[in-house]
Order: structure tokens, then C-alpha cells, then sequence
């Protein structure tokens, strides 16, 4: 499964090296993390790696495959 | 110590200490001051909310003593979490914690030491103050549990306060509802725009309202985004122009933020915070270890002066502030590409001369290197611990990730460890040799000293597993010689090595029947320092001794130790069953000994869920628990099956041959078949008094009653055993003089097996002697001493009857198994004709099957034999 995770600020390449398992983009002050999930563990994993960076975390959904 | 055998980190109990630029802010102080008045108070924020200075302060301000606890990932193992809480209760001068001791297990604490502690604290005139930092890193849901139960009994004698990032997994809603619960979250941990110009103040900033207001808005009141601000303006031309960039700029706050701060400190200071990023905590020394260089003592001093990225936590150590620690390692991967493992080599090459072992194998492990982990492990003569069940799931998943190519003797033996610890003695066995062939001459002596001693440890382990003697008597020498060149501090760290040595000696020789050189052994085991080291060793070593005393029919010795071992290591929360289940094997057995069946199955079926690798003595007893419960139960068939099911190993068991030949025995005669049951013990009945007694049985049941009492007079010479043996031959004298016509001497024989089996409560020997003995056992002054425990009294019985004790007809003899199928089949309401045809029968051997079975259950007609045969739970 895939997933998109929109977390508040552009993110530099620097902290984007932390979610190397995702690609990112920057969008009018968001930053969108994407890419595949391994399962509900990873994902929760994830957000708290946001939480720990400091991210925001606006939004999260998961991409029609 | 703490539960997995590391001196406790001093560190996690000291209040973080505040920066010169800490601003204290009121309104916060005050609402926290409620905390004193409600049992749990929870301040819950993001990272780098400045939730942890906020409690620091109030804590060291409070005027009175906080136990203050740091969590760490580790404390998700509820022993070592409760272990860490404890201490630092102690650590405050709360007494109670003294008295209720500390888990031994890290995987679990017993709840009556939860108990305990709750009502200690409950005593208090002056509530216990227990502030849980980072308590988000605890995520095990039955830690939140036994939290809300200490809460909840303590009352008013305990004041907690949780600092978090996450919800945690304590009912809140319950407390909100009682107004019970003191709550400060992100929103009121964000700086207002004046408590915001007041920190700028403080590093020399002076901004416009309005500027403050937008700095504010941009950074939403972050406390650690406007602390980044504070010191990347104040090193900019431009602080003014320099916040209205940032606030016009679209990055993420602290990704932004860290990196300008970052940027702006000298070289050396930059390469210091990002090699440091692979460390939890560290002093200077150990810094100047990952760095190479000798600066780090002014360079960290004047982090924390500033108040950026360090936390001082006292004693000269001091961590990453946990959201810039995250935020380094990113930089540190991309600027120092390829270094992460080297910095991890470095912390653990360290670690091993000054830190805790299990830090040293973590970083030696993150840093891929398995020769130096694996060779600090085997010099540590911490291999012996794999088997503990207390570090064991710690190290097993550490070590599971070692790379295949490892070479070295350390390397092998961990291999070895492993494989045997899960059971495969092939593998294991394998490993050992390449241990052996690969220690190299040249190796320093202290270093093949202690490859020698764990490898020693692991072939007694081997010889237990596979049951040969010979070889752990060999393996006890070799450790022996290696035991003098180990370093003596070393070895005195490890109460646990000689007692599992010795405990596998032990079972090695008991299963080769040398009882008297294993019963010094294993007493060698159970006399080792008490402790939480060696609980595991101590438990089967005494639970060897007590297979010992059942084997020699001694049911109420073998019962009190194996109880004794048991609660014994349930001191220490060591989990039950442990091992290889034995202590349950012997209890099952005895149980059955009291006709106590159920509870016989129920020690069996929790002695199969044993986590311990299968050795042949617990194989042994496990069939002749088995066994004996399945005849009991009236199953002759499938006992003798059990009795016949072979147990591998080197070498015969003489014990555990006689102990399966005398279940196949009463099995055969069971069925009907005397002289199959006398054939079985031929060998043994000489030896033996229990397979005597046995066979002089069998001989009774086909006619030959010269021949079975001789067989019992032979015997006299030999020890002649415990209660169960003894009562059995006894029964058959009675038997035999019973047939003999000489009533008195029966009913003299019977008496004098009553008075020995009474005090144990052994009512299987009567249970199965027979229908002959009900007559007798109705006769004064038998009746008398057979009352209540193994018979009803006469008359309106007074309550039910006790446990084990049949009712209300007193004994009888086991149903064969066609005399069951015929039951079975009675009780589904078919004819004669119809169980013949199902059971491919003629009807007249259907028929003798009934009249066989009436005669058992003391009926006359089918509904009473079937309701007889339920009651006795013979179906």
C-alpha cells in the first residue's frame, strides 16, 4: 500500500535523508512525503519519526493503488 | 543492579538541570502546582514543547523530594521499567520502595509486588511525587495497567505525573470525569508573544511588538522553534532583519532553524554534536572516544550554557535534547556518509572498558562488528545468560542479527549458544568443534581461559540434551582448569555460570541413575548465592532433586521441594514454567499418586507450554506422568503406548526404563493380560522393590502366588524405597494372603499400608489394587484409618468428600478400554446388537464386557453403570 504524508514547511534535502524509504515534493508551504508502506507498524513508525523531527504533520491518506 | 545486570544508570534519576536562559514561567508553575492535589497529572506536547525543564523546575522548587525517572525504550520490559521506578522512589528516600524489593525478570513483575508498593505508599502522611519523563518511550500497555493499579491503591500517598509526548494508555477519561486529573498541554505550553519577548530579551534581542507577535505566529509558540530563532539571530549582522526572513520564509520550523544554528557553530563544535548523534548519553570522555579529538568537555559546557541542542543531566553526562538528536543523525548520514558504523565501533570499544555490557553489545552490534560483540560477551562470561530467561530475548535478538561470515571462536560459540538454546543439538554441537578448532594458540590466556569455561558451560549444556554423562563430567573438568586463569572478579560477577554448570552435571548423571554424584551436584547448584542470577539454575537443580525422592517413592519430599523451587523462583518473577517444565512433571506425577487427576492434567498441560529445550530427563518424567495419569484414568491402551514411546539419549536410563516397564506392566494387567504384565519386569523385578512389587502382582493375577511372594522376599535385601513402593508391596502380601484365605493377615497387611500411606495421602496404590480390597478396607480397624481420605466415613457423610476421594462406593478397578467403548456406547442409548456391530464384536462378548463392567462399578443395571462410570469420571 502507499500512503502520502503532508507535514507543514519545505523541508530541506538534509531532513528529507531521514525518510529515505520516501520520495518527496514541496508544495506552497507543505511538504508531501509519499511513497509505499510496509504495513500499520511502518506507518505509525513513521509518524512518530515526524514527531521526533519536529515535523507537523497536516494530513495523511492513503493513495488509491 | 538492575534486572538485566547492569549497574542502574544514576543518570535517569537526576534532574535535568535548567540553562542560564531558562525562563520560569508562572503560570505554568501554578497550574502545576495543582498536581499536588490530584494522584495524576499528565504534560503532554511535542517535542521540544519544553515539557521536561518545565517539571525540572517546578520539581527542584517544590520543596520536597520528587523521584524523578528519565524512560528509556528499555523500560518497555515491565521488570526493568518498575525495576527503574523503584529506585528511584529509593533514590528520593521513599522507605517503602526499600522494603518491596525489585523485579528480577526484566519481561515482567509480579503483582504483589505491585501490591505491596501500592499499599506502602498509601501509608503515607506526605504524598510520594514521581515524575516520569519522556514516559512516551514506554509503550507497553500493561505497564499503563499496573500504573493505574499502584494509582489507584496508593491514594493519597502518591502524586504521578507523567511527561509525554503521546497520549498515554491510562484511562484519562475516568480521571477528568472525577476532576482527578491535572492536565497541561501543547497549546499552554506555547510562549505568548510577552513570554516570548522576554526569552529574546534574555539572548540579547530587543523586537517591535509586532515582530514578537509574528515570530510567535510563525513558530506557533514552539518553545524550541523560538529558542533556535533567539540563537540564529544572535549571531546574524541583522537580528531584526534576519527573524523578519525567517518569518517571510516557508521551511519547516526546526528542520530550518537547526540547520542555521548548526551552521553557526565552529567546525569542531558541529563535528562533536554530529558524531555525538549515535549516543543516548555521553560524558566528555566517551564523546572524545567517537570523535577522536580531546575537546569535548568546553565544547559541551558551552552547548549547554547556551542552551542548545545538549540537556545537562548531571555527573558530567549529558544527551542530544531528543528532537535535535533526530535531526543530527539526518546530517550526520548525509555529511558524514559511511562513518555511522565506525562512530558505533568506537562507542562500543569504549563502553567496553568503562560502560554497561549491554550498551557495549548494542553500539558493537549497530557497528556490524560481531568479532569484537561476540568476543566482548564470551569475555564478560555472559554466554550463560542466554539460557537465563532473563536477558535471554534481549541478547537472543540482539545476537540474531549477526552477519553469517563472523569468524573467531566468540563468534562460534554465541552460534552455539543459540542453537542449543532453542533445542538443536546438531548445530549446536557443530559450533562448539569450530569453537575449539578456531581458538588460535597465540590468543592471550585470560581470553582462552574464558573461551574454554563458556565452551565448557555449553557442552555440560549438550551432554544434558543428548543425556550422556560422560560428557558432562568431561566438560565439568575442562571448566574446572579454565576457572583458574579467568579473572577472579570476573567470574564472582557471575554467580550463574558454576550453577548451570552444575545443574546440567547433574541432570547428565541423574539420567544415567548415578543419584548419589548427581545429588551432590545439584545440591553444589541449589547451594549457589541466591539471587536473580542464579534463580533459574537454583529451581531446576531442586527440581531434579525432587524427581529424585518421586522416583524413590517419596511423593511428599518430592512435592515440598518442587514447591520450594518453584515459589522460589517465583520470588524473582521467573516465569512459569521455566526450563524444561520439570517441577510441573513432578507435581503431575504426584497428584496422580493422590488420585488428584485433574489437577494432574492441569500441571501437565502448563508444563507443555515450557519455553526450555527438551532434555531426556524432563522427556522421562513427562512419560511417567503421563503414563500414570492415563491408567488412572482407566486408559490402559494409550498408557502403555506412552510407556512405550521412546526417549532418545546417549546412554540408557536404568530409572526411566523401570518407571515405563512398570506403567506397561499395570497397563497389560489392566487389560487382562497378568502374564504379559509379570514379562515386562522380568529384568527389573530383581533390582527393584517398586518393579518387585510389581511383578509379584502380575504373578498373583495369573496364580503364581509362591512365585510373587518369593520375588518379594528377594527384594528385602535391596533399599527398600519410599512410601509408594513399600504400601504396594504390602498390598500384594495382603492380596496374597487374602487368596490364601488368611483374612486376619490381609486385614494386618492392609492396616500396616494405611498407617504408611495415610500421612502422604497416597490413594492410587489402594485405588488400583483391586475389588478384593473393598471387604477389608470395611473392617475395623481399617475402616477407621481409611476414613475420610481415602474412603467416606459410614453413615450421613458430613459435607462433601475431600479431594481425591472417591464416593460413594470406595474403590474401584480401572474399566479396560472395550469396557469403556461398551460404556460409551450404553450411554448413547444403543442395544446389545447394536454396540456388537459397531464395535465388529459378537453380542456375547458385548455381554461379558457388561457383566465384567457391573462388577467393577458395583450396578446391576445399565443406567447405574453408566451414571456409576460418570460420577467416577471413568468416561
Amino acid at each position: 500500500m502507499r500512503y502520502e504524508i503532508r507535514v507543514d514547511g519545505h523541508i530541506s534535502e538534509t531532513l528529507a535523508e531521514a525518510f529515505p524509504e520516501l520520495d518527496h515534493v514541496v508544495i506552497s508551504g507543505q511538504t508531501v512525503l509519499f511513497g509505499p508502506v510496509v504495513d500499520q507498524a511502518h506507518l505509525y513508525e513513521l509518524l512518530a519519526r515526524c514527531q521526533s523531527l519536529g515535523l507537523k504533520v497536516l494530513e495523511m491518506r492513503r493513495l488509491p493503488e | 543492579m538492575d534486572p538485566v545486570g547492569d549497574p542502574f544508570l544514576r543518570t535517569r534519576f537526576a534532574l535535568p538541570l535548567r540553562p542560564d536562559t531558562f525562563i520560569r514561567r508562572e503560570r505554568l508553575v501554578a497550574h502545576l502546582d495543582r498536581a499536588l492535589d490530584t494522584p495524576l497529572t499528565m504534560i503532554n506536547g511535542g517535542a521540544g514543547a519544553g515539557k521536561t525543564l518545565l517539571a525540572a523546575d517546578w520539581a527542584e522548587t517544590l520543596g520536597q523530594p520528587v523521584a524523578w525517572l528519565t524512560c528509556d525504550p528499555a523500560d518497555r520490559a515491565p521488570g526493568v521499567f518498575w525495576a527503574y521506578l523503584l529506585q528511584a522512589l529509593r533514590a528520593s528516600g521513599v522507605r517503602t520502595a526499600d522494603e518491596v524489593g525489585s523485579p528480577a525478570d526484566p519481561s515482567r513483575v509480579d503483582h504483589t509486588l505491585l501490591a505491596r508498593l501500592a499499599a506502602g505508599l498509601s501509608g503515607r502522611e506526605r504524598p510520594a511525587v514521581v515524575i516520569l519523563d519522556e514516559y512516551d518511550l514506554v509503550t507497553t500497555p500493561e505497564i499503563a495497567d499496573q500504573l493505574e493499579f499502584v494509582l489507584r491503591h496508593a491514594g493519597a500517598g502518591l502524586r504521578l505525573v507523567l511527561v509525554t509526548r503521546t497520549e498515554p494508555l491510562l484511562p484519562l477519561h475516568r480521571y477528568r470525569a472525577l476532576g482527578t486529573l491535572t492536565e497541561i498541554r501543547d497549546a499552554e505550553l506555547a510562549f505568548t508573544p510577552e513570554e516570548a519577548a522576554t526569552l529574546l530579551d534574555l539572548h540579547g534581542l530587543r523586537l517591535s511588538g509586532a515582530g514578537v507577535r509574528a515570530l510567535v505566529g510563525r513558530t506557533q509558540g514552539w518553545a524550541a522553534g523560538l529558542r533556535l530563532c533567539a540563537l540564529a539571530a544572535q549571531e546574524s549582522n541583522d537580528p531584526e532583519t534576519y527573524l523578519k526572513e525567517f518569518e517571510a520564509g516557508q521551511s519547516a520550523v526546526a528542520d530550518f532553524l537547526l540547520a542555521e544554528v548548526l551552521k553557526q557553530q565552529p567546525p569542531e563544535t558541529q563535528e562533536l554534536l554530529l558524531r555525538v548523534s549515535v549516543l543516548d548519553r555521553f560524558c566528555p570522555d566517551l564523546a572524545n572516544a567517537v570523535t577522536g579529538q580531546q575537546d569535548a568537555e568546553p565544547r559541551l559546557a558551552a552547548l549547554h550554557r547556551a542552551n542548545a541542542f545538549v540537556h545537562h543531566l548531571g555527573h558530567s553526562w549529558y544527551r542530544l535534547h531528543p528532537l535535535f538528536a533526530e535531526i543530527l543523525r539526518a546530517h550526520q548520514r548525509v555529511r558524514l556518509p559511511g562513518l555511522e558504523r565506525e562512530l558505533h565501533r568506537r562507542a562500543a570499544a569504549w563502553l567496553h572498558r568503562s560502560g554497561p555490557l549491554s550498551e557495549t553489545l548494542a553500539h558493537g552490534a549497530a557497528a556490524g562488528d560481531w568479532e569484537f560483540t561476540a568476543r566482548v560477551l564470551v569475555d564478560d562470561l555472559a554466554i550463560g545468560q542466554l539460557f537465563l530467561g532473563l536477558r535471554s530475548d534481549d541478547l537472543g535478538e540482539l545476537f540474531s542479527r549477526m552477519a553469517p561470515d563472523a569468524d573467531g571462536p566468540q563468534a562460534h560459540l554465541v552460534r552455539a549458544a543459540r542453537a542449543l538454546s532453542t533445542g538443536d543439538i546438531e548445530h549446536g554441537l557443530a559450533h562448539l568443534r569450530g569453537a575449539e578448532e578456531g581458538t588460535a594458540p597465540d590468543l592471550p590466556a585470560p581470553d582462552t581461559a574464558a573461551v574454554q569455561l563458556n565452551c565448557a558451560l555449553l557442552e555440560a549444556l549438550a551432554a544434558r540434551l543428548t543425556g550422556s554423562p560422560g560428557r558432562a563430567e568431561q566438560a565439568a573438568r575442562k571448566a574446572r582448569l579454565a576457572e583458574q586463569d579467568v579473572p577472579a572478579d570476573t567470574l564472582e560477577r557471575h554467580p550463574e555460570l558454576p550453577a548451570l554448570l552444575q545443574t546440567h552435571l547433574g541432570s547428565a548423571l541423574l539420567w544415567a541413575g548415578r543419584f548419589e554424584e548427581a545429588r551432590t551436584a545439584l545440591s553444589a547448584a541449589v547451594a549457589s548465592p541466591g539471587g536473580a542470577a542464579t534463580a533459574l539454575p537454583r529451581e531446576e537443580a531442586l527440581n531434579h532433586l525432587a524427581l529424585i525422592d518421586q522416583i524413590d517413592g517419596r511423593p511428599g519430599r518430592a512435592e515440598r521441594k518442587a514447591r520450594a523451587a518453584i515459589s522460589d523462583a517465583e520470588r524473582f518473577s521467573v516465569p512459569q514454567p521455566s526450563g524444561s517444565g520439570l517441577g510441573q512433571l513432578v507435581l503431575a506425577a504426584v497428584a496422580v499418586e493422590r488420585n488428584e487427576l485433574d489437577e494432574a492434567q492441569a500441571l501437565l498441560d502448563q508444563a507443555a507450554t515450557r519455553h526450555g529445550a527438551p532434555d531426556p530427563v524432563a522427556a522421562a518424567a513427562h512419560v511417567i506422568a503421563g503414563g500414570r495419569l492415563l491408567l488412572a484414568r482407566g486408559d490402559a491402551p494409550a498408557a502403555l503406548e506412552t510407556a512405550e514411546s521412546a526417549v532418545a539419549a546417549a546412554v540408557s536410563s536404568p530409572w526411566a526404563e523401570q518407571q515405563a516397564a512398570l506403567i506397561a506392566s499395570a497397563a497389560h494387567l489392566a487389560e487382562g493380560r497378568p502374564e504379559a504384565a509379570a514379562k515386562v519386569l522380568d529384568d527389573a523385578a530383581r533390582l527393584h522393590p517398586a518393579c518387585a512389587a510389581a511383578a509379584a502382582r502380575a504373578l498373583l493375577a495369573s496364580g503364581r502366588a509362591d512365585e510373587a511372594l518369593r520375588l518379594l522376599d528377594d527384594v528385602r535385601t535391596v533399599e527398600p524405597g519410599g512410601p509408594a513402593v513399600t504400601v504396594r508391596a504390602l498390598l500384594v502380601r495382603a492380596q496374597a494372603a487374602d487368596l490364601a484365605g488368611d483374612t486376619v493377615a490381609a486385614l494386618r497387611l492392609v492396616v500396616q499400608a494405611l498407617r504408611q500411606a495415610r500421612r502422604e495421602l497416597l490413594r492410587r496404590p489402594f485405588l488400583e489394587a483391586g475389588p478384593w480390597i473393598r471387604r477389608l478396607l470395611a473392617a475395623e480397624p481399617a475402616q477407621e484409618l481409611a476414613a475420610d481420605w481415602l474412603t467416606q466415613r459410614p453413615g450421613p457423610p458430613a459435607g462433601g468428600p475431600p479431594d481425591g476421594a472417591l464416593s460413594p462406593a470406595p474403590v474401584v478397578e480401572p474399566l479396560s478400554a472395550r469396557e469403556r467403548d461398551v460404556l460409551q456406547r450404553l450411554a448413547q442409548m444403543m442395544s446389545t446388537e447394536e454396540i456388537a456391530a459397531d464395535l465388529f464384536v459378537s453380542v456375547n462378548t458385548v455381554k461379558t464386557h457388561l457383566k465384567t463392567a457391573y462388577r467393577k462399578l458395583g450396578v446391576n443395571r445399565r443406567n447405574d453403570a453408566v451414571r456409576r462410570a460418570r460420577e467416577l469420571r471413568l468416561m
